[in-house]
Formats: structure tokens, sequence, C-alpha cells
């Protein structure tokens, strides 16, 4: 344990069947403020379900999820925001055709008015998205610009700069560095660190250990459902977090197999 | 050429992309051709009957236009849309007609307006809840409620009335009140304002003028080191000589005068212009070469070809031949129908190559822009010559000379000045509310043009003309909902619901209602051209609006919106609604066969359609 005190966020045993399938089953982890716990395994490792029951899509068929180690149970997305959790999800959750401003500000447009007649302060809304993406380092010349417009990288960075505007204490990226390349997956790692050093938790998910290790503080590895250890950047090697990830012995099988092929 | 500042890969937008990347924009230069097209060849096309004609056609189909161009923004689609309009009709004068053996319920209209709309509020709760509980297509579910609402007009007449029309809107009580509010009309002739054209001429001439420095004022950079005043002096002398012009043409009445007049406001004009880009704008540095490369002779030839086909086509056919030719044409409209594809892409064909010089030198882009200037002015001379109409002798004469002098002018400063390679939201922003206030100008022009008549008018024996109040809830019915679109909360949930519905509902849009709100805004509109058809019609068939959900949806399509949803607005569906207004009435007005109205419309889809998929491309940042 790197830090003192109770995490922000703690899960402990949860489980989560679907039907009869074990999507996910005894995962424990946890995450303090300003620090970055990475949540890695392979394709159809449980990353997804566990994703969704911390963002209140779904709910844990067993186990304990507590912020601030009070006991929660999110029974809508709502909820988990209420509580400080902001999901990122993969594909964003943004309209490629309005504007970098209006998606900023989507759902929680600021107002102004009389009584019942209300209207956007729009002055308002694009100077804070234009000032709350300078501090994520993005100039961006025109809040005006549809997001569709916007490279890879700086889309996941208005999606970070909108969680962390909020309010968000907790924040989930889902896999926000697969569909980048070299270069952006870079300025997203940046991003992760600048969220880090503004006191947010951030649970990062990702198949890429090469990723999370630089960023991460605390390692969660999950193989077909199961836990295969939280573990703290002290107590595992770059080299070991891929060999569990892949589920150790079937990596080094498919060596051999490589090697025996390219002979 | 261009140095690069600023971190962008992105090429820096011109002034013209800039303007133009607006979903309505492809809609008003569509409506601009169209009506230049019948103007050229049906008379009532530019005077004040054909305006009240086709404004009153637009207002009923542009108010559900509007709305369900909001609606399509949001991803939805509502069938019932046309049928709820004659199923309004109906249930008001249902409600208000006399008690008795084959009446209706008796009520005064200031009960029965406002239960009608809660029914409407219903109809709308109705389809926007089934839609989101089922989650099936709102195509389906508003097919049935179509269905619904043909059979239950067709009944409840039957049932209650005996007929297949239900009439005597007028039997309710507080009729003349209401019937001036939704049926009152403004007659042109009783209100005589001598002064009017000199509203006209200062609204839209300065209309002009403003574009024309907001156009300048996006295109080139500012002055590195302040405003140079001399500069501000040479303007303001320029537009007091182009002011003086004008007013020695209004005030000599031949055509020495009028040369004199054009000669001093050409002047006029170059020196205002000339002096408001040395007071504001950075000298240009490198011009480059003349240099003919083989895209920029490409095009700029063709380009001439098209026009000196243009010139043909009007020699080669009598223009008042009302004779049939070519299936499915008369002579006159074989001869308009050439004329204005020769003319269109031949300046088509001359703004690429104008395109294309401006990756070579800023040289050849003026050399080519000043082809167009002279092409334009060669044009003006050959309409003139050909015709023996007052409009194409005077107005539209004039209209191109100046067209070819703002050209002319902006080739030469475009090669004196620096264009900006940079962002620069000051004068973007300037520029837009330039662009603003000097269209506004020019509507009220028109506007008082439109409403008032002057004395020599009522001497020469024109006939009546009366505007009707659905003009004024069609124009208040956009614009509300244009602001609404545009700046409230409810305007933004209406785009990302259409754009991305998963996505907004996950960052707290609650989805499901403002779908539904949307569904109610379409029912409210048809509600209100319910009570617009029933004041005017007095009488409604059963068969009322069925089937013209589709008129709404091809203007809301041609008005820019995109059938998929996320992309659009309410200000280009009132825009799309006077399209097919136009293109309606255009036929019979010309004189040609209405039975091919409908062809007419389908080509006109068609082409929206493309053009709206390129503006999206566009507009979504992808090239190619």
């Amino acid at each position: 344990m790197t830090s003192s005190g109770t995490p922000l966020l703690e899960l402990d045993n949860v489980t989560k069947y679907y039907g009869n399938i074990i999507a996910l089953k005894d995962v424990s982890t946890h995450v303090n403020a300003g620090e970055v716990t990475c949540v890695l395994g392979d394709n159809g490792a449980g990353k997804s379900t566990f994703i969704k029951i911390l963002a209140g899509v779904h709910q844990q068929t067993e186990g304990d999820i507590r912020v601030n180690g009070e006991s929660v149970q999110f029974s809508s997305p709502r909820d988990a925001l209420a509580v400080g959790i902001a999901t990122v999800y993969q594909d964003l959750a943004m309209v490629p055709l309005m504007s970098v401003w209006r998606n900023f500000f989507l759902g929680a447009e600021p107002t102004k008015g009389i009584g019942p007649l209300k209207w956007i302060d729009q002055a308002k809304a694009k100077s804070i998205a234009k000032e709350e993406m300078a501090k994520m380092g993005i100039d961006i010349r025109d809040t005006e610009q549809p997001v569709g417009t916007l490279s890879g990288g700086e889309r996941q960075s208005v999606a970070i700069a909108r969680a962390g505007y909020f309010g968000a204490k907790v924040l989930i990226l889902d896999e926000p560095t697969s569909a980048l390349g070299v270069k952006q997956s870079g300025v997203v790692l940046k991003r992760i660190v600048e969220a880090r050093r503004q006191g947010l938790a951030v649970i990062f998910i990702t198949h890429n250990p090469r990723h999370a290790y630089p960023v991460g503080n605390r390692f969660l590895i999950l193989n077909r459902g199961h836990s295969m250890g939280s573990f703290a950047k002290e107590d595992i090697s770059v080299d070991e977090l891929t060999g569990l990830m892949a589920g150790g012995a079937e990596l080094e099988a498919l060596e051999h197999e490589l090697h025996a092929a390219l002979d | 050429m261009s140095a690069a500042r600023g971190d962008e890969r992105l090429a820096y937008r011109g002034v013209f992309q800039r303007l133009f990347i607006r979903p309505e924009i492809g809609a008003l230069l569509g409506a601009v051709g169209i009506w230049l097209f019948f103007w050229a060849v049906a008379v009532p096309f530019g005077n004040a009957n054909g305006a009240a004609g086709i404004l009153d056609y637009a207002s009923t189909l542009g108010i559900m236009a509007v709305a369900v161009s909001m609606l399509m923004i949001g991803g939805e689609f509502d069938l019932s849309s046309g049928a709820s309009t004659g199923a309004m009709g109906m249930l008001i004068i249902l409600l208000v007609k006399e008690t008795g053996d084959m009446g209706g319920a008796g009520l005064p209209y200031v009960v029965a307006i406002p239960l009608s709309f809660a029914v409407a509020m219903a109809i709308g709760f109705f389809n926007g809840w089934m839609v989101e509980k089922t989650a099936l297509p709102s195509f389906i579910i508003t097919l049935a409620t179509f269905f619904v609402l043909k059979g239950a007009k067709l009944g409840f007449a039957k049932l209650i009335v005996d007929q297949i029309q239900v009439g005597r809107a007028d039997e309710g009580a507080g009729y003349d009140f209401f019937q001036k509010i939704f049926a009152g009309e403004w007659d042109r002739t009783k209100h005589v304002w001598d002064t009017r054209d000199a509203v006209y001429l200062v609204g839209v001439l300065g209309g002009i003028a403003l574009v024309t420095l907001a156009v300048h004022e996006m295109h080139f950079d500012r002055r590195s080191e302040g405003m140079k005043q001399s500069g501000l002096v040479q303007f303001v002398i320029g537009v007091a000589g182009t002011i003086a012009g004008i007013a020695v043409l209004h005030v000599t009445d031949n055509t020495t005068g009028n040369w004199l007049g054009a000669a001093v406001i050409a002047v006029g004009m170059a020196v205002a212009l000339h002096g408001y880009s040395t007071w504001r704008f950075e000298p240009a540095g490198e011009r480059g070469n003349l240099m003919l490369t083989t895209p920029v002779v490409k095009f700029a030839g063709l380009g001439v070809a098209a026009l000196i086909g243009f010139v043909i086509a009007a020699k080669a056919w009598d223009a008042n031949d009302t004779s049939a030719f070519i299936f499915p044409w008369t002579k006159q409209g074989f001869r308009a129908t050439l004329m204005l594809i020769f003319g269109l892409s031949g300046y088509t064909l001359l703004m690429m190559a104008v395109a294309h010089a401006k990756r070579t030198s800023l040289a050849t882009r003026a050399a080519v822009t000043m082809l167009i200037s002279v092409a334009t002015v060669a044009l003006a001379f050959f309409i003139r010559s050909e015709s023996t109409a007052v409009k194409f002798r005077s107005e539209a004469f004039g209209v191109m000379l100046a067209v070819a002098l703002i050209v002319a002018i902006w080739a030469i400063l475009g090669l004196l000045f620096t264009e900006r390679r940079r962002p620069n939201s000051a004068a973007d922003h300037l520029g837009g509310r330039l662009v603003t206030v000097g269209v506004v100008a020019a509507a009220i022009g028109f506007v008082f043009k439109l409403l008032f008549t002057v004395q020599a008018e009522i001497d020469a024996g024109i006939p009546p003309v009366k505007f009707s109040m659905r003009i004024v809830w069609f124009v208040g019915f956009t614009a509300v909902l244009t602001w609404v679109l545009g700046r409230t909360r409810f305007g933004s949930w209406t785009f990302a619901v259409g754009g991305n519905k998963e996505a907004s509902r996950q960052v707290g849009v609650p989805a499901a209602r403002t779908k539904t709100q949307l569904f109610m805004l379409v029912a409210g509109a048809a509600w209100l051209v319910g009570i617009l058809l029933a004041f005017r019609l007095n009488t409604i068939q059963a068969s009322t609006g069925d089937g013209e959900e589709f008129d709404y949806i091809i203007a809301a399509v041609v008005g820019g919106t995109l059938l998929t949803g996320g992309y659009g607005s309410a200000f280009g569906g009132s825009i799309g609604a006077i399209i097919v207004a136009m293109a309606t009435l255009g036929i019979p007005f010309s004189r040609w066969n209405s039975d091919w109205r409908f062809l007419f419309l389908g080509v006109i889809l068609l082409l929206a359609v493309i053009a709206n998929r390129s503006i999206r491309a566009r507009a979504e940042g992808l090239r190619r």
C-alpha cells in the first residue's frame, strides 16, 4: 500500500453473473486520489463488465463497492455521476457534428434568462471550454468547429477535460489509446498524468501494458473474468505484467509456436 | 507561399468556405437560382402579386416544414403530420359549429382553441411516447397514427354531419375577432407611401454594401502596425461619391445622365473600397507572375464557351414562343432551361478556374477574376440588347453591371492587400455581424417594397395585392424556432439526440423527453396550420392534408436538414418551403403544363440531397 487512509474508490470481491455466465469473479482493487489504477486484460477478460458496474450501467451480483469507505449501490449512470465517478467511453459519448463547446457542455449547458425563458450563455460556455482545454494543453482555435474535425487524441482530451470540469473525482477511461497512433497515444497518456496531478483518481482500462506501466500506480489484471491480482507498481515489472495479462503459460506456448512457424 | 503560423496542419479556410459552411446556404443559393429562372420566364415573379402568392402557399407548408426540420434533426419522422393538419382544422370546426341535428359542440372559439391545442399535444405525446416505449422506427409508429387520423377524419365527418366535409367555421362565437388574427389581410393597394422607394433603395444598397465590407473584413489580414487613418478619410470620400452618383442616377432621367451617374458610382465604390482596405488591411507582399497553367486555361476556356452557349441559346429561339417543342418543353421553356444550364455551368466553371488560379499566383487569380467581371459586363449588354422587357433592359442590366463592378474591384484589391491565412476571431466576428445587419437591412427594404405601394403604381392601374396573416405566422414561427434551435438547451439537445442518441444519454441529456417534445412540437405546428386552414377555407375536407407530410420532408431536406438526423436548420426548412412553393407555382405562372410539377420537385429533391451530402462531409471535416 502506497497511500494512507481510506481509498477514494474500493472494490471488494465484486462478482457479476449474466445468467449462468460468470462475467466477473471476485475482483478487488482500489484507487486513491491523485493515483492511476490500470485495469489490464485481453479481449473478453471482463473489462467492459468492470466499467459498466462502476459507471452504474449494470449492478454487481455480489461484492461491495465503497466510495470514501461508504458502501454504495448504483442503479443508474446518474447515481455514479452523482458521487463523482465519470466514465469516458471508448466511443467518447460525443456528437461529431456538434461544435466543441456544445459537446463540452452537453447535458449541463450554462443558461441565463428571465423566468422560464432561458437560453444558453454562449459566451461563457465558449470561454470556459477554451480555458479548460488550454489547461489540458490543447489550444482549440475555434470552439465552434465540429468535434468530428478534431483528431482522436484531441477528442479524448475534450472528454477528459469535460469530466474534470464537471467535478469528477474518479475518472474511468475505457481504452482511450486503443484507436490512436503512437503520437496521439502519447498525447492522451500526458492527459492522464495531468489529470492525476490535478488530484483525480483515474481508472485506466487498456490491453496495452506498455501504455499502462509508465502512468499507473497500481495494476489490476483480469483474465477470462477472473482477477489475476492487484499489484502496486513496485511489486511488478512490465514483462511480468504482460505475462500475467495473457495468462502466462498461454503466452509462452504461443511464443514457441510462433518461433516454430518462423523457423 | 504562406508562412505556416500556428500549429495546425489543417489548411486555412477561405472566406467563402467559412461563410458557406452552414446547412441552409445550399437552400438559399438554390432559392435565388430558382427565383432567377422563373423571374426570367414568368411575369408574376418579381412583382408583389407573385410574391404574395408564393409566400401564401409557402406559409402553411413552411410552418410544418420548420417543425418537421427540427424533428428530423432530432432523428425522427412524423408521417402523421400531414393528416393531423386536416384533423385539427376539422376538430376546431366541429367544436365551434352550432349544436343541432347536423351540428357540432357549439363552443366559443376562446374555449375551442385551447381545447384543440390540448388534443394536438396529446397526439404528439402519443407519437413520441410510443416511439420511445416500443423502440420501433418512428416511420412505422407515425404511419399507424396517420391511418388512425385519416380514418377518424372520414368516420367522424360521416357520423356527425353525414358528409365528407365539415363546414362553417364562421358559425363559431368569436369568429370575427379570431378571423382577423388567423386570416386577416393586408391590402397593399390601400397603403400608399411615396417614400417607399427611398427606403427600399437604402435598405438594399446598404445591405449589399455591408455584406461586401464583411467579405473584405473576413478575407484580408489586419494591418500589423495599427489602422491607417488616411484610408478612413478616403473611404468616407468614396462613400460620399457613391451616394452622389446614386442621387444623379435618380434625379436625371435620360441616357447621358444615367451613364454619368453610373460612372460616378463606379469610381466612388472603387475609391471607398480601396480606402477601407488601406485603412484596415496589410498591404500585399509577393504577387507572383501571371502563370496560365493547364487547369486554369481549361476551366476558364470551358466557362467562356458555356457563356457563349448561353448567347447562342438565347438567339436560337423566340423568347415568347409558347408552342410545344421537344417533349416536355415549350420553345420558351426549352430556351430558358438551356440558358439556365449554360449560365450556371459557365459561372461554375469560371469559379473553378479561379480556385485553380489561386494555387498558382495572386496575379493569375486576379486575371481570372477580372475575366468573370468582363464576361458579366458583356452578358449584361447582350441581355439588354436582346430583350424588350423592362425587367431585363433596366433591372437585370443594372444588377449585372453592379456585380461586375464589385468583382472587378475585388480582383484588384486582391493584388494590393494580403489575404489572411490565420484565424482571427475578432475579424470573423465583425464580419458575421456585418453580414447579419446587411441581410436584415436588405430584407427590410424588400418588405417595405412589398407592403406599400406608390401613387404612380396606383395610377398605372396595378391589380390589387393582398398579403395574408398566415405569412406573419410563418415568419414568426420560423424566427422563434430558429432561436430555440440555436440558442437554447432544448435546441442543443435536439442536435445531440439526432446526432448520437446513446452518447447524449450518457452525458445526461434526457433523450426520450427531448424526442417526445419534438413530436409535440410538430403536432403543435399541425394545430396552428389546422386553424389557419379552417379560417381560410371555412370548410375542411376529410382528405385535407393527407399526403402532404412528404412535402414537409422534401422542404426540410431541400433546406439542408439531414435525413439521418443531427444536422440541419429550422431557417433552412422555411427556405425549403419557399423553394417548393416557387417550383409549384412557377410552372403555371410560366404558362407551362402543371402536370410536370412533381417531376420538377423530384429533380430539386435529388439535387438538394446531393448538395447536402457534400456540405455535411465538409462540416465533418472529411476530405473528398
